[in-house]
């Protein structure tokens, strides 16, 4: 008896689980930000074109990771959001697609010159300055210094307080190591790396990590981009963001066509609509706060103010190539995070 | 009354399969279909004219695809033995060579066409450019696949292989094609990935330079350094193992010989922390022993002394992975700590033993099969475990992490995670043999034909002191963790502002009325709903493969059985993230198009859970003694009906393990689900994951909150389905001690 | 009540030159040749490891013969599994299974043999009434009593009316009275349906008492085959004298033969016996207890003088150990009342059908 009434049961639970979903016009969109941003923005290009929007959002180096491992038989159309080293990357492993938007003209020149550094094979969305955050409550506690350079952070005082992703593992970090290379000179960055060594009190895998353990209260002080910390403090911890007074690199949020996209008629629209500014105006919904990179965007007013922080001229071109990062990170493993601490 | 298959000329299997045979060749489509695999569309959309949607008969006949042509001859043999005996050595010879080259044709031309055309350099040069090209198999070539093998299967049972039992024969040749293709085969294509060179040759060098690296093998934490994450990883996973096997037995201990009243409720209790999403855990513990964790502060307080961050590193993901994992190793004792025969502990005790010595020299050893799988599984799945290293690992870096960020992290390094998969894997390989010499070939059974009417003594005085005091104090902190995660779900900001609210199942889980029928306008009920729908469908099919796997190795002894029960294990002795990017690599194209389906993760979800299946299933069955199918097979039942009718019952408390853990595991797993979500399958645990990474700690939780609630009810379900086995022993223990 | 009645259809057994291997140096059973007839019970018997189950477990298709010929009734069933034989068998744990009451258990087997519900139900029934345990039909097994448990196999392999119904020492787990109950019963059930049965066991009263005939086994292989009688009277060799009852064995020479009669000398003692193709030279003399005569005093011929060692009383005889020149001698001696005493002077002699020649070991 009750073999009967299972058996249906099952065939109707597993109708379904086989499809792929394919139908008039679509677009499989790879999102790398965070979740609600890219709701918002698979949302938004459904309402403003029509065009059915399959997204899935895993972090950029997931997603580089699919983006590769399906390279033989593409499923992904745009890679929208994160980082811009891993669409660097997929750029230099010619995984994407060149593609001259028509709304170039519209954009910030960093935005471009990151564009051309990369064959035109990604172009930037937002951008985002690095820089630290720290507990409030917790320096209190500890009658600390408030911080507000790079340097303050290797005073011995803080010895056990700073915490920082890893290089190999996170691309905040790597952005890090490169900041400090190209801030102080290679030699010089990389002792600043050795005085921080010693008051790090672990070296996170994930990038954003150290700012949610610095809301916890589980660390003083989390180096990570900006606009991370400050959503960190707008979610109500009691966290303050600091942008370093020598000044600081910063990350382009990027975005690429995948190589061999199915639907690249779409993929081209989605493109050019998420350089709009109507477009990167939905980050201010969802307490986004990065810089857009189409110049006449709304910053959010509690984002960190680009104008007022000394921002270096990163070089995306060396230090997002995959030889210059190799080097870095096998100087870093070699010669920092074998001291002890 | 019997009739001796030999006498027939009918064979009912073999006709079954040829028209199996012949409808995929035929009849159904023989590729994907696009829409997916529970789609008919394609059956009002220009079948079966359109190429998409032809069979494979219609696809040549319009002259297309040549290459499936050589198809038709190992169809066509068979019917040329439908009416000899099987004794005849035609019947087996025919099926045998029919079986073999059809599924080897279907394999070669998959893998050598696929949709750019030819799929290698040196077949376009053997036979020139092919200018047509094809994707991924659908119904009609898995049919004939299916039928291919078994026509193979029933010749090799018709030559006498194991008894001419054609079930086993059938079921070992299944079970080694589906692990071939959903293991071996993605496995093996990530692992070589060790030995590819930067310009996209083989080399061995390049796999030994990456293999003795410091950051592996080094051993300077016995001099006050950092150790490699190899001995970080085998350190802890050993401890694990130990301490989950302990904790497990003194669970089922006090479950099942004790007079503890509330059994139900500790089962549950146990049960708990494994139905328990990733991360959450982490958080609340976090939350209670971390820097400015309540524990800490308050023993600080105490003590007047500074807080530490002692949490960090192996100290915190011993604690995470103790709670995840003791319930496993629980849910393997208790089947067999239930089936030590109780006649065996009242003959020590007859014997002049006394209670302790009893368990001691009798029980305990008796449980050994139990400890020995405890342990094993404890000790991989500490290996392979993910997110808990992610949280609490500080500085104390294990394989696992490395192996995903060697993958997604900065370095894009495919070959070094590959090396790093191969030293889990030799880890688990060596924890695997320890395993089986440390049973080495005793007899463990102890449930035999005859009834068996004793009742399991008590525990000794000198055991159940100390157990009642571990499970005590276990059950507290268990219990703490999830009243903090069940707090921590109705609070505005989890540690840091304590409102109470209800928001954050608002926002998962709204509903509304409207004329239309339910509207379902919580964010969460899209990963909800087909998480329910992947685990619901995992779960039996992971319990079935895992058990008939089970009864092959306990119960039938054929030629390369310790490869195969290897084989078997192997998925769930790979991180999930590298079995993640495998089925990436492996099933992203044509012959076997799989990804973007929810068929993806079912079947991942079937290979990483089914050993546990397998585990369960050994453990139960070398407990029951063997004349039992002896005497089910002289009375006339075949091996098909021996195992349903007399091994399954019998196997009850195993059944209902591999469902539970399977069920629970897909809709909690992650490290591989990362990798095989996708847009319209898209899994509950992706979504907390998005929802911790975007600091809504509140709603990961609640969402977190409501899947183990799910969780707790699905397997109250399972239990009163599956039901008790009734062999009569008495349940009551004696008064008279 | 039921109306289903069971039959025999006992089929003959042959093994022609079957051999069994486990691995590739364990030889189980080695050139085996053997037939039992139709509606027969014979007993496999033999001490532990002799390979007496291995060749029960050939016939019941559990074991496969690495080499040689098993035929049930006229049908080659070398290579057919245990479910295609129609062969039941009941094993020496009973392997009832446990999470099935009586009556399941009885009926589990016709289940596949093609009878609808009510007439399994009818048959399992008479079944049950054949071992006299209808009224337990719903218990579990475990609810029964050993004897009981064992009835329920046997109930449960009968009513597939076999071919061949096998016994692996049936009787090894329940008491001496039980023992000699569910014996007879077994013999009784397998007369009344003129079963063929094989029977393993390794007690050799059992043997006696219940077989038509008895094949013994030594080292793989059959040492004799027989009627219980011929076994006992007149033994092929000393193996199975000794195995058979108890015997002494006395080492003797045979001086001359005369047609098929020996001139046998031992100890001065002198007998003429049949002389079963030995030829003269060194011989062994095997003589049952029972058939050894104990007579006061020393004889001047006829006998051999020896002396009581030990005397026992055990109810119903006197069993004596007797010391002579060539050895000691086992005796047992229906005259409880006129009784040696250990120490006394006696003389041996032999009843005339008493000893039987062997050849030397």
């Amino acid at each position: 008896m009750k073999k009967h009434l299972i058996a249906p049961a099952f065939l109707a639970l597993a109708s379904g689980i086989g499809s792929t979903s394919v139908s008039a016009a679509n677009l499989t969109l790879y999102c790398s930000a965070q979740e609600e941003w890219c709701q918002l923005m698979a949302r938004g290009f459904e309402d403003a074109t029509g065009v059915d929007v399959a997204m899935t959002r895993k972090s950029s180096g997931e997603t580089f990771a699919q983006v590769k491992a399906e390279e033989a038989n593409p499923k992904g159309d745009v890679w929208w959001g994160g980082t811009g080293d891993p669409h660097l990357q997929a750029a230099e492993e010619d995984l994407t697609e060149p593609y001259v938007s028509p709304m170039r003209e519209q954009l910030h020149p960093w935005s471009i010159a990151q564009a051309e550094s990369a064959g035109d094979k990604t172009i930037g969305i937002y951008s985002g300055a690095l820089g630290y955050g720290y507990n409030t409550d917790l320096l209190a506690a500890e009658g600390l210094p408030e911080p507000a350079c790079w340097k303050d952070l290797l005073k011995p005082e803080f010895k056990g307080h700073v915490q920082m992703a890893n290089p190999n593992s996170s691309g905040t970090a790597y952005t890090t190591l490169a900041t400090m290379a190209q801030l102080f000179g290679e030699d010089e960055g990389f002792e600043y790396m050795k005085g921080l060594h010693a008051n790090i009190n672990q070296y996170t895998k994930s990038g954003s990590a150290p700012i949610k353990a610095a809301g916890l209260g589980e660390t003083t002080i989390g180096i990570v981009f900006m606009h991370d910390a400050v959503a960190q403090a707008v979610a109500g911890f009691p966290v303050k963001v600091v942008a370093p007074c020598e000044g600081t690199g910063y990350e382009i949020g990027s975005m690429s066509i995948i190589k061999g996209a199915r639907n690249i008629d779409e993929a081209k629209q989605f493109y050019d609509w998420a350089l709009s500014a109507e477009a990167q105006n939905l980050a201010l919904q969802v307490d986004a706060f990065q810089v857009p990179s189409n110049m006449s965007a709304e910053t959010s007013d509690k984002a960190p103010d680009l104008s007022s922080i000394k921002l270096i001229d990163y070089d995306f071109k060396t230090y997002g190539s995959s030889d210059t990062r190799k080097r870095l990170l096998e100087k870093w493993d070699n010669e920092v995070s074998v001291l002890p601490q | 009354m019997r009739i001796a298959t030999t006498e027939r000329t009918v064979h009912p299997v073999l006709i079954f399969w040829t028209i199996v045979g012949w409808v995929g060749f035929l009849v159904l489509p023989w590729y994907g279909i696009d829409e997916g695999f529970f789609r008919f569309e394609w059956l009002f959309d220009g079948y079966p004219m359109d190429t998409d949607h032809a069979p494979a008969a219609m696809l040549l006949a319009m002259g297309q695809k040549w290459w499936l042509a050589p198809l038709l001859l190992p169809l066509i043999l068979p019917l040329f033995v439908l009416n000899r005996r099987k004794t005849e050595p035609i019947y087996a010879k025919v099926l045998i060579s029919a079986g073999a080259f059809g599924f080897g044709w279907l394999i070669a031309q998959g893998f050598g066409i696929g949709i750019r055309g030819w799929s290698f350099d040196w077949l376009e040069a053997l036979f020139g450019p092919l200018d047509d090209r094809q994707f991924g198999m659908g119904y009609g070539a898995l049919l004939l696949a299916s039928a291919y093998l078994f026509f193979f299967t029933q010749g090799i049972a018709a030559r006498g292989a194991v008894n001419g039992d054609v079930f086993v024969v059938s079921s070992i040749g299944g079970v080694i094609a589906i692990v071939s293709i959903f293991v071996f085969f993605p496995i093996a294509k990530t692992l070589l990935a060790a030995f590819i060179t930067e310009d996209g040759s083989y080399s061995v060098a390049v796999f030994l330079a990456k293999f003795f690296d410091d950051r592996i093998w080094a051993l300077g934490c016995l001099f006050g350094g950092r150790c490699g994450v190899a001995w970080n990883s085998l350190f802890l996973a050993v401890l694990v193992g130990i301490i989950t096997t302990l904790l497990g037995l003194v669970f089922a201990l006090v479950v099942t010989r004790s007079g503890f009243r509330y059994k139900q409720g500790l089962r549950a209790l146990t049960v708990l922390p494994i139905i328990t999403p990733p991360f959450v855990i982490g958080l609340a513990i976090i939350l209670l022993f971390g820097l400015s964790g309540s524990v800490t502060t308050w023993v600080a307080d105490l003590f007047g002394i500074r807080p530490t961050r002692w949490i960090y590193g192996l100290p915190g993901i011993l604690i995470a992975q103790v709670l995840a994992f003791t319930p496993i190793a629980f849910l393997v004792l208790i089947g067999v700590v239930e089936g030590v025969s109780p006649s065996m502990e009242e003959a020590a005790q007859t014997l002049r033993a006394d209670k302790w010595q009893t368990f001691r020299t009798v029980s305990l050893p008796l449980m050994r099969p139990g400890l020995a799988n405890a342990f094993l599984l404890g000790f991989i799945e500490s290996m392979a475990d993910f997110g808990n290293p992610l949280v609490l690992g500080g500085n104390y870096d294990v394989l696992s992490t490395e192996i995903f960020f060697a993958i997604v992290g900065a370095q894009y390094d495919q070959g070094r995670a590959a090396v790093l998969a191969i030293v889990l894997l030799a880890f688990t390989l060596g924890a695997f043999y320890a395993q089986r010499f440390w049973l080495g070939k005793k007899s463990y059974t102890t449930v035999s034909g005859k009834g068996d009417a004793g009742v399991h003594p008590q525990m000794p005085r000198r055991l159940s002191i100390p157990v009642y005091a571990v499970a005590a104090v276990w059950t507290a902190f268990t219990v703490i963790i999830y009243l903090m995660i069940l707090y921590g779900s109705v609070v505005e900001l989890w540690g840091v502002n304590n409102t109470l609210t209800f928001k954050h199942y608002i926002t998962a889980f709204s509903l509304r009325l409207d004329e239309g029928g339910i509207r379902w306008t919580g964010s969460a009920w899209d990963s909800f709903w087909t998480t329910i729908q992947i685990a619901t469908i995992a779960a039996p099919l992971t319990a079935a493969v895992g058990l008939i796997t089970a009864y092959l190795l306990t119960r039938q002894s054929f030629a390369g059985k310790n490869a195969f029960e290897f084989g078997t294990m192997l998925s769930f002795a790979i991180p999930g993230t590298v079995i993640g990017v495998s089925y990436i690599l492996a099933f992203n194209v044509p012959p076997i198009e799989l990804t973007g389906t929810g068929i993806i993760l079912v079947v991942s979800f079937i290979f990483r859970n089914m050993p546990v299946g397998v585990r369960a299933g050994i453990a139960s069955m070398s407990q029951l003694d063997k004349s039992l199918d002896e005497s089910s097979l002289t009375l006339g039942a075949n091996s098909w009906q021996t195992f349903r009718g007399v091994i399954l019952p019998l196997l009850r408390p195993a059944i209902l393990a591999a469902l539970v853990y399977s069920f629970v595991r897909a809709m909690t797993a992650i490290s591989a689900v990362i990798f095989l979500v996708s847009a319209k399958y898209d899994m509950a645990t992706s979504y907390i994951i998005g929802r911790v990474e975007n600091n809504d700690y509140g709603l990961a939780i609640a969402y977190s909150t409501t899947l183990i609630a799910v969780m707790l009810t699905t397997v109250g379900l399972l239990q009163l389905m599956v039901g008790k086995t009734r062999i009569g022993r008495r349940m009551d223990h004696g008064s008279g001690g | 009540m039921a109306n289903a009645v069971i039959h025999g259809k006992a089929a003959s057994v042959s093994f022609h030159n079957v051999s069994k291997m486990f691995g590739k140096d364990v030889l189980a059973v080695d050139d085996v040749s053997l037939t039992i007839e139709a509606g027969t019970l014979v007993t496999l018997l033999g001490p532990s490891g002799c390979g007496k189950t291995t060749t029960l477990r050939m016939i019941a298709g559990l074991e496969m013969a690495t080499r040689g010929r098993i035929m049930i009734g006229d049908k080659d069933v070398t290579g057919l599994p245990a479910t295609d034989r129609d062969v039941s068998m009941v094993f020496q744990s009973y392997a009832l299974f446990p999470h099935m009451s009586v009556i399941e258990n009885v009926s589990y087997g016709l289940k596949f043999s093609g009878f609808n519900k009510a007439e399994t139900r009818d048959r399992a029934i008479a079944g049950l009434d054949l071992v006299g345990l209808t009224q337990y039909a719903e218990r579990l097994p475990s609810e029964l009593s050993g004897g009981q448990q064992q009835r329920v196999a046997v109930a449960r392999a009968l009513v597939l009316e076999p071919q061949v119904l096998l016994f692996d020492e049936p009787l090894s787990n329940l008491d001496a009275k039980l023992r000699r109950q569910v014996r007879e019963e077994i013999r009784e059930i397998q007369q009344k349906l003129g079963l063929t049965v094989v029977y393993v066991t390794h007690d050799q009263e059992e043997a006696l008492a219940v077989s038509d005939r008895i094949v013994v086994m030594r080292n793989a292989g059959i040492a004799q085959i027989g009627t219980p009688r011929e076994l006992y009277d007149a033994p092929s060799d000393a193996f199975v004298a000794d195995f058979i009852g108890e015997a002494n064995l006395i080492p003797c020479s045979v001086d001359r033969i005369a047609g098929d009669m020996a001139e046998v000398s031992l100890d001065g003692y002198k007998t003429t016996l049949s002389a079963r193709g030995l030829p003269v030279g060194p011989a062994i003399l095997a003589v049952r207890p029972s058939r050894v005569v104990v007579t006061r005093g020393t004889k001047s011929s006829g006998g051999m003088a020896a002396r009581i060692e030990k005397a026992t009383y055990v109810g119903s005889r006197m069993e004596y150990t007797v010391a002579a020149d060539f050895g000691q001698i086992f005796a047992t001696v229906e005259d409880v009342d006129t009784a040696f005493a250990a120490g006394d002077e006696v003389t041996l002699g032999f009843e005339d059908r008493g000893p039987v020649l062997l050849p030397p070991s």
